[in-house]
């Protein structure tokens, strides 16, 4: 007679205490690992994210100033996200130290402070300002800046008359206090037709230089070189004076932005 | 025993297809949006209008025919657009040399620190 032997499972190796521990063992590494590396990144990746939305916000409202300057818009309203830090205006008297100083052989033809629409992200060590017409950023405690977005001066030589016009925007942002804001803001500005003014040197005695001189604490004066002297072409005398092609005819805009809330 | 059933492997599979196909389409709306920024802002920064307007202007005067007239309206179409459009503008008008069909050969400069544009025409 043969013997039908049954097959059956062999369930020997196998105890429920040890698959509990490695399975338990597995998820507790997994949730170490996640939050020792993957939080941490998760953070930076954040911050990073904060900075980046904020320098295109910035050259939004460099847009809207565009609008409110070049295109005569009386009024434009902007709702942004300001997140890891916080977006102030300082306005042209509180921070009077940042100035442009526009002269000839004559002597100085425009005095400028321009005042400044500054964003600072204390966790991604960042400042992202707008200042004079210009998208400009720069690591809070390191030396050096760059210019994001740049302003329109501009220098036209006339293919008909030969005769080379120096166009120079000044752009001020003011407001009557100090504004601050972080989280979501409407950033409303409004042209100051009563202080916006244009000026028309015809002959000036050249050569005409700009002089910029930076707020020490707040030294966008690399950025401002490299736009005068790389994108312009103009020739660096001394540091931050800049002389400006022979010109037959100056011509200075002046604006002034008021903040009216962020 | 209970055997193990394996007839519905093809839900898992869908479901990783559409959680890729979500990731890609991600990456494509976040690319649309950029692309439709910048060109948005091309449009708008080319002063279409402001050189149409100074166009129509100029062939306009072109007909003044005393020489200090013409130089004065020279002049004011200059300043109006330096103050209103900040844009360089100048022209010049001469005469055609004879046995042509047009009297006139105009220049028109045009430049506001962006967009330059220059034409020769004739009226």
């Amino acid at each position: 007679m043969v013997m039908h032997k049954i097959r059956e499972r062999d369930e020997q190796g196998i105890s429920e205490s040890i698959g509990f521990m490695l399975i338990f063992t597995l998820i507790i590494v997994g949730i170490g690992l996640v939050t020792l590396y993957g939080y941490p990144l998760l953070l930076e990746q954040q911050v990073n994210a904060d900075t980046r939305i904020m320098e295109k916000n910035m050259i939004v409202i460099q847009n809207d100033i565009k609008s409110l300057t070049y295109k005569s818009v009386p009024y434009k309203e902007t709702s942004l996200k300001i997140g890891g830090g916080m977006l102030t205006v300082y306005n042209t008297t509180a921070n009077p130290t940042p100035s442009f100083i526009i002269s000839d052989l004559n002597g100085p033809i425009a005095v400028f402070n321009p005042g400044q629409l500054q964003y600072e992200s204390v966790s991604a060590q960042q400042v992202i300002a707008i200042e004079n017409g210009a998208v400009i950023t720069r690591p809070i405690y390191q030396p050096g800046s760059v210019m994001l977005a740049e302003p329109r001066w501009f220098s036209d030589t006339d293919p008909i008359t030969s005769k080379t016009t120096t166009v120079i925007y000044l752009i001020g942002i003011n407001s009557t206090d100090i504004l601050s804001r972080t989280g979501v803001g409407t950033v409303q500005m409004q042209l100051q037709q009563d202080m916006t003014n244009y000026t028309e040197v015809s002959a000036p005695s050249n050569p005409i230089i700009v002089t910029y001189t930076p707020d020490p604490a707040n030294d966008f004066s690399d950025a401002w070189r490299n736009y005068i002297t790389i994108s312009l072409n103009w020739v660096e005398t001394a540091p931050n004076t800049y002389q400006l092609p022979t010109s037959d005819t100056l011509i200075i805009k002046k604006y002034d932005i008021m903040v009216k809330g962020l | 025993m209970a055997r193990l059933n394996d007839d519905a492997q093809w839900i898992v599979l869908m479901g990783f297809m559409v959680s890729f196909s979500l990731f890609f389409l991600g990456i494509v709306i976040n690319q649309s949006t950029v692309v439709g920024q910048t060109t948005a802002e091309g449009v708008l920064e080319f002063p279409k209008n402001d050189i149409m307007n100074v166009r129509s202007v100029v062939l306009q005067s072109s007909g003044i025919s005393v020489p200090a007239d013409l130089d004065n309206v020279r002049k004011d179409i200059s300043s109006i657009a330096m103050a209103r459009k900040n844009a360089v503008v100048s022209f010049r008008v001469t005469d055609a040399p004879p046995g042509l069909t047009y009297t006139k050969i105009i220049d028109i400069h045009y430049n506001n620190g962006v967009t330059a544009y220059n034409e020769t025409t004739n009226n």
